[in-house]
C-alpha cells in the first residue's frame, strides 16, 4: 500500500488506470466504490436529461403571510395591525386588493411576466403552533394527529427511485442546509446527499476532503480490517465520490445572472451548478431561516423579504439562460403564517396559514386559492381554505406524474398552478 | 398455528456463520474459560478503554486512567453499582402529571368541539414533555457518573419497548423508562413484573383492552417471545393460556389499577403446569424455562458486544450461572463486562455505534455540553436513524450496519461540522433562545467547539496532538502509517496556523469510518 493513490477516482477510466499500474485500490476493502460496478462513466450525463425537477425553499420560523401578500383594501388588516400593517401605497400590485412586500420587487416582475404563483391562505386542519411539530407536518405531509417518520419527498423516492440501479451514482435528493430536511426521510435507503451552505467551497472544506481521503485509503489497524469496518469504508468511499464529483461542478460552474452573497442566494447558485451538470437529482431543499419575528419585525421581515425575492430571482433568471427553466419548478415553504393581531412588541405570534410561491417557466402564475377572511376578534387566527397536501398532490401529478395517494395516503384535489 | 418448540432453533443458540475473511478469527477460548475473569494483569489501559467505549459512550483519558488505577473489579462495581442514580422528572412531564385528573374531569364535561381542543392541547404539551424529557435524558446521560448505568437502561429499554408515536403521552413513557432503571440492577423477574405494570406497557402491547371473556394476547406473545425466552420457546397455546391471566391490568391516570371483574380468575394451562395463574405467576413460570437464562445474555451480546452470532457452546454455560444467581442483572453485567470472552481480541474496535452513541461519545470527546436545542438535536438524532423513546417496532432497533447507509452516514458527518461552527443565533426560534440564555445561566454552554478548545493544542508537537486524537477518539491501536498520515496533516495540512490544522484533522477523523466503531 506504499504507493497508493491520495485521491479516489471518479470515473471508470482512472479507476482502470490505477488498477492497470498495480496499485490495490480494493486491498482494504471487499468492496468497490459503487458506480465501478455499473459500468457507466461517471461524468456522462442521463440520457432522461429532461425529466422534471422540484426545488423546495423552506422559509424556517413561520413566515408572516399577511405581510408578505398584504390586502391592503381591507380595513381589517389595518385594525388588527396599527404598527406593522404595510401601506397600501408601498406594496406591489398583484390584483385590484392584494399586493407583495415591498422589498420583493424582483419577484414582482417574475409574477408580471406569468413566472410566479402565489397560492394564498395555505393551512391544514387543526394547526400546530410548534415550530418543530408544525414543521413536521409540512415535510411529512401528516393530518395534524398523526405522526410519520418518512417525509413526503422520501416517499415519493421510495415510489418512483426504488431498484432503479444509480447508475451514474448521482443522488435522488440534495439538500442544502445545516440539517437532513426530514422531508427526505424514506423507508427505503436512497443516496441523498448534503452540503453545508456555510462551508460550500471554503477551502477547509476541500482539505477536509482530501485529508480524508487519504485516511480511507490507509488501513486504520495493524491487525486484518473487520467487515464492518471495509463496510464503512465502503459507505464512506461513495460519498466523497459524490462529494468530489459536486464540488468539481461547483467549482467550474459559470452563472449567467448575478447572485447575492448571502447563503442563501449562493445555495441557489449552487443548485443551478447542479442542475446545469446534468445531474440525475429529482429533488433539491434550501432553507432560508430567521422568519420567527416575535418583536421588532419591521426591518427584520423587510431583509428576509428582499433576501428570498433577489435569491429566487437571480435563480430563474439564471435557469432561463442555461435553458433550463422548462425542468425545474420552485416552490417555498414554511411552517406556518403568523397570527393577524401584531403583539406587544411590533412583532407577530405563531400563527395558522399563509401564502406559498411557485416559480417556473412551466407554472399558471398569478394568484390561485383563496384571500383569508380578516374579519377577526382579538388574537384569533386565520382559517386555512387550501391544503398544503392539495400544492404537494398538484407537484406529485402533474409535475412528477406520479400517483399521488400513495404517497400522501389519501387524495386531495389538485391546483390550477400547473 | 402450532409449532412444537423442538422443530425450531433457538435464537439464542444460533448455528455459528461461517466469518467473512475479513474478520478476526472468533475466540478460541474454551466454554469452561470464556465467562471466567479476565487476569488482572491483562487489563491494561487499551482493555479499559475497550471497556469504557463498549459501556459507556467513550474513553476518556482520564477515566481510562482511574479505572486502570481501580482494577477491574473495583471499576465495575462503580460502573454497575447496586444503586442506580435516579433521573429527576423534567418540569414539564411533571406538570402534564399534576394536570391529569383535572383534565380527564374537564374533558368528561365537554362537548365534543371542546373535546377535541383539549385533546389538542393535551397533545402539544405531550409533545413538548417528549422533547423535554428527551434533552434532559442525553445531558443526564452524558455525565460520565451516569454513563454506564443510562447505556443499560438503553440496552434494557431496547428489550421492552414502548413508543412514544403510540402511546402519545411522556409521563407514561418517562415512568416506564423509571420503572426500568429502578429494577436496571436488581432481579430481572422484578422488573419484568413492574414493566407489566407500567402504563405505558399496557397500553403499547394492548393489555388496557384486554378482557375476561376476550384476552388479548399481544403482551403475552411479546413477553415470551422478546422479553424473557426468545422464539421458539413456547407454544401458541402457552401464550394463549397466560393471556387470560393478565386479563384485568389496566392503567388509570397513569396509575396501575387491577380491575378484578375484568380478571379471568379460572386455571390456566401454561408450560404444562395447571393452576389459577396471576400475571406474576406466569412471569416466575417462564423465568423457570431453561430458555430464560440464555435469552437476556443473547441480547446483551447483540447491543454490547457483536452482530455476529457467538459460537453456540458459549451462552449456555453463562445461563445456567446466571439462573443460579436468581437472574440478577447486577450480577450478569459484573460477569460479563468482566469476562475473558468479553475481552478477546475478536471484539475490539469492530462494532458500529448507534446514532445516540455517536451523539453522546461526540460530546465527550469535544467535552462539549448537550445542547437544549430539541429541534437540532433530537432532528440529528431522527436523520441519523434513532429517534428517542421511538424503535421503528416492538423489536427495537436492529442496530449494526443497519445504522449506515448514504443518507445516515451523511447526516453523522453534519452532525460533525455542526458541532464546529457557531450556532447561528439569528436563525433560532423565540422558545430556543429561551433555553439557551437558560443553560448559560447555568453555567452549561460549551455548545461547539470555538477557538478557546484549539488553544489547548497550541503547545504540542504534531506528533504529540496525533497521538492525542488518535488514542481518544479511534477505537483500536492505529497502525503506524496511518498515525503517520495524521501527523503529516497536522505539520503542514494545507493551512498556516496549527489551531487550523488541528480543527481540520479533528473533523476529518471524527466523520471518519473509524470513529463509527467503537
Amino acid at each position: 500500500m506504499n504507493n497508493s493513490p491520495h485521491f479516489l477516482p471518479t470515473t471508470r477510466r482512472e479507476f482502470l488506470r490505477f488498477s492497470g499500474s498495480g496499485i490495490g485500490l480494493l486491498a482494504f476493502s471487499n468492496f468497490a466504490p459503487s458506480f465501478l460496478v455499473q459500468s457507466t462513466l461517471a461524468a456522462t450525463p442521463r440520457p432522461e436529461k429532461d425529466r422534471s425537477i422540484l426545488v423546495l425553499v423552506q422559509l424556517a420560523g413561520g413566515n408572516d403571510g399577511l405581510n408578505t401578500v398584504i390586502p391592503f383594501e381591507d380595513a381589517n388588516y389595518y385594525r388588527l395591525r396599527p404598527t406593522i400593517g404595510i401601506a397600501k401605497d408601498q406594496a406591489l400590485r398583484l390584483s385590484d386588493t392584494l399586493g407583495l412586500h415591498p422589498a420583493c420587487t424582483a419577484m414582482h416582475e417574475l409574477f408580471k411576466g406569468g413566472k410566479l404563483g402565489v397560492i394564498q391562505n395555505v393551512g391544514y386542519p387543526n394547526p400546530n403552533r410548534s415550530h418543530f411539530r408544525s414543521t413536521e407536518i409540512w415535510e411529512s405531509g401528516s393530518d395534524s394527529n398523526q405522526i410519520l417518520s418518512s417525509g413526503w419527498i422520501g416517499r415519493f423516492l421510495d415510489n418512483t427511485c426504488s431498484g432503479t440501479p444509480v447508475a451514474d451514482n448521482d443522488p435522488t435528493a440534495i439538500h442544502l442546509s445545516g440539517e437532513v430536511p426530514q422531508t427526505f426521510l424514506a423507508d427505503q435507503a436512497h443516496q441523498t446527499f448534503g452540503l453545508n451552505p456555510n462551508t460550500i467551497g471554503r477551502r477547509e472544506n476541500k482539505q477536509n476532503m482530501e485529508f480524508l481521503e487519504r485516511l480511507v485509503h490507509q488501513p486504520s489497524a495493524d491487525h486484518d480490517e473487520h467487515g464492518n469496518n471495509s463496510f464503512l469504508k465502503q459507505t464512506m468511499m461513495d460519498a466523497l465520490v459524490t462529494e468530489k464529483r459536486v464540488q468539481k461542478v461547483l467549482g467550474g460552474y459559470q452563472p449567467a445572472s448575478t447572485y447575492p452573497g448571502n447563503p442563501f442566494a449562493q445555495s441557489l447558485k449552487s443548485v443551478a451548478a447542479l442542475i446545469a451538470a446534468g445531474l440525475s437529482t429529482r429533488v433539491y431543499f434550501v432553507s432560508l431561516g430567521g422568519f420567527d419575528t416575535h418583536a421588532n419585525q419591521a426591518n427584520l421581515h423587510q431583509n428576509l423579504m428582499k433576501t428570498l425575492s433577489d435569491g429566487l430571482a437571480a435563480f430563474q433568471k439564471d435557469l432561463e439562460a442555461h435553458k433550463l427553466d422548462d425542468q425545474v419548478t420552485t416552490m417555498t415553504f414554511s411552517e406556518f403564517g403568523r397570527r393577524p393581531m401584531e403583539n406587544e412588541s411590533k412583532g407577530t405570534d405563531h400563527g395558522t396559514a399563509a401564502p406559498l410561491f411557485v416559480m417556473g417557466s412551466k407554472i399558471k402564475g398569478g394568484l390561485h386559492g383563496t384571500a383569508p377572511d380578516l374579519n377577526l376578534a382579538r388574537n384569533q387566527d386565520l382559517t386555512y381554505t387550501t391544503d398544503f397536501r392539495q400544492v404537494y398532490a398538484t407537484m406529485l401529478d402533474r409535475w412528477f406524474s406520479c400517483p399521488t395517494d400513495q404517497i400522501l395516503g389519501k387524495s386531495y384535489q389538485p391546483l390550477g398552478f400547473i | 398455528m402450532e409449532t412444537p418448540a423442538s422443530a425450531k432453533t433457538t435464537s439464542a443458540s444460533n448455528a455459528a456463520v461461517a466469518p467473512a475473511s475479513t474478520q478476526p478469527a472468533p475466540p478460541t477460548l474454551s466454554p469452561a474459560d470464556a465467562w471466567t475473569q479476565l487476569p488482572a494483569s491483562a487489563f491494561d489501559a487499551a482493555a479499559a478503554r475497550h471497556l469504557l467505549r463498549r459501556v459507556t459512550w467513550s474513553a476518556q483519558p482520564d477515566e481510562v486512567a482511574r479505572a486502570v488505577a481501580d482494577g477491574l473489579p473495583t471499576t465495575l462495581a462503580r460502573l454497575f453499582p447496586a444503586e442506580p442514580v435516579a433521573l429527576a422528572k423534567p418540569k414539564l412531564v411533571e406538570r402534564l402529571e399534576e394536570d391529569t385528573p383535572d383534565f380527564a374531569k374537564r374533558l368528561r364535561d365537554a362537548d365534543p368541539l371542546q373535546k377535541r381542543v383539549l385533546q389538542k392541547e393535551a397533545r402539544d404539551r405531550s409533545q413538548q414533555a417528549y422533547q423535554d424529557m428527551s434533552i434532559k435524558w442525553l445531558q443526564f446521560s452524558s455525565a460520565p457518573a451516569h454513563a454506564a448505568q443510562e447505556k443499560w437502561t438503553l440496552f434494557l429499554s431496547d428489550i421492552y419497548v414502548i413508543s412514544f408515536e403510540k402511546i402519545k403521552n411522556a409521563g407514561h413513557v418517562f415512568d416506564h423508562q423509571a420503572a426500568i432503571r429502578r429494577h436496571a440492577f436488581g432481579p430481572a423477574p422484578a422488573l419484568t413484573k413492574a414493566i407489566s405494570r407500567t402504563p405505558a406497557m399496557i397500553r403499547y402491547l394492548d393489555l388496557q383492552d384486554s378482557k375476561r371473556d376476550a384476552p388479548n394476547e399481544n403482551f403475552a406473545r411479546e413477553l415470551f417471545e422478546l422479553f424473557v425466552l426468545g422464539e421458539g420457546n413456547y407454544t401458541e397455546k402457552d401464550i394463549k393460556e397466560a393471556a387470560r391471566a393478565f386479563t384485568g391490568y389496566r392503567q388509570r391516570l397513569g396509575e396501575f389499577s387491577f380491575v378484578q371483574r375484568q380478571h379471568d380468575p379460572r386455571p390456566k394451562t401454561v408450560f404444562g403446569k395447571t393452576a389459577a395463574f396471576t400475571g406474576d405467576d406466569i412471569i416466575d413460570l417462564a423465568y423457570k424455562q431453561p430458555a430464560a437464562g440464555t435469552w437476556l445474555p443473547h441480547e446483551l451480546v447483540r447491543f454490547y458486544l457483536t452482530d455476529d452470532p457467538l459460537p453456540p457452546e458459549y451462552l449456555p454455560a453463562l445461563g445456567q450461572w446466571w439462573s443460579a444467581q436468581a437472574f440478577d442483572l447486577r450480577a450478569l453485567a459484573h460477569r460479563f463486562f468482566g469476562s475473558q470472552l468479553f475481552f478477546s481480541p475478536s471484539y475490539r474496535g469492530n462494532y458500529i455505534k448507534s446514532p445516540v452513541q455517536f451523539y453522546l461519545a461526540l460530546t465527550q470527546d469535544l467535552q462539549l455540553d448537550v445542547a437544549p436545542l430539541a429541534r437540532q438535536v433530537l432532528g440529528s438524532l431522527r436523520q441519523m436513524g434513532q429517534t428517542l423513546y421511538n424503535p421503528p417496532n416492538v423489536r427495537g432497533w436492529v442496530g449494526g450496519r443497519q445504522w449506515i447507509n448514504s443518507a445516515t452516514f451523511g447526516a453523522r458527518r453534519q452532525l460533525v461540522q455542526t458541532l464546529f461552527n457557531p450556532i447561528n443565533e439569528a436563525n433560532l426560534n423565540a422558545d430556543e433562545q429561551v433555553e439557551i440564555v437558560a443553560a448559560r445561566a447555568d453555567g452549561k454552554d460549551r455548545f461547539v467547539v470555538d477557538s478557546e478548545h484549539l488553544k489547548a493544542f497550541a503547545g504540542l508537537t504534531a506528533e504529540q496532538a496525533a497521538s492525542r486524537f488518535l488514542d481518544t477518539f479511534l477505537p483500536g491501536t492505529s497502525a503506524p502509517a496511518y498515525r503517520d498520515e495524521v501527523t503529516a496533516f497536522l505539520k503542514d495540512g494545507g493551512s498556516k496556523q496549527l489551531t487550523q490544522r488541528v480543527r481540520n484533522a479533528a473533523i476529518a477523523l471524527l466523520q471518519s469510518p473509524e470513529y463509527q466503531l467503537c
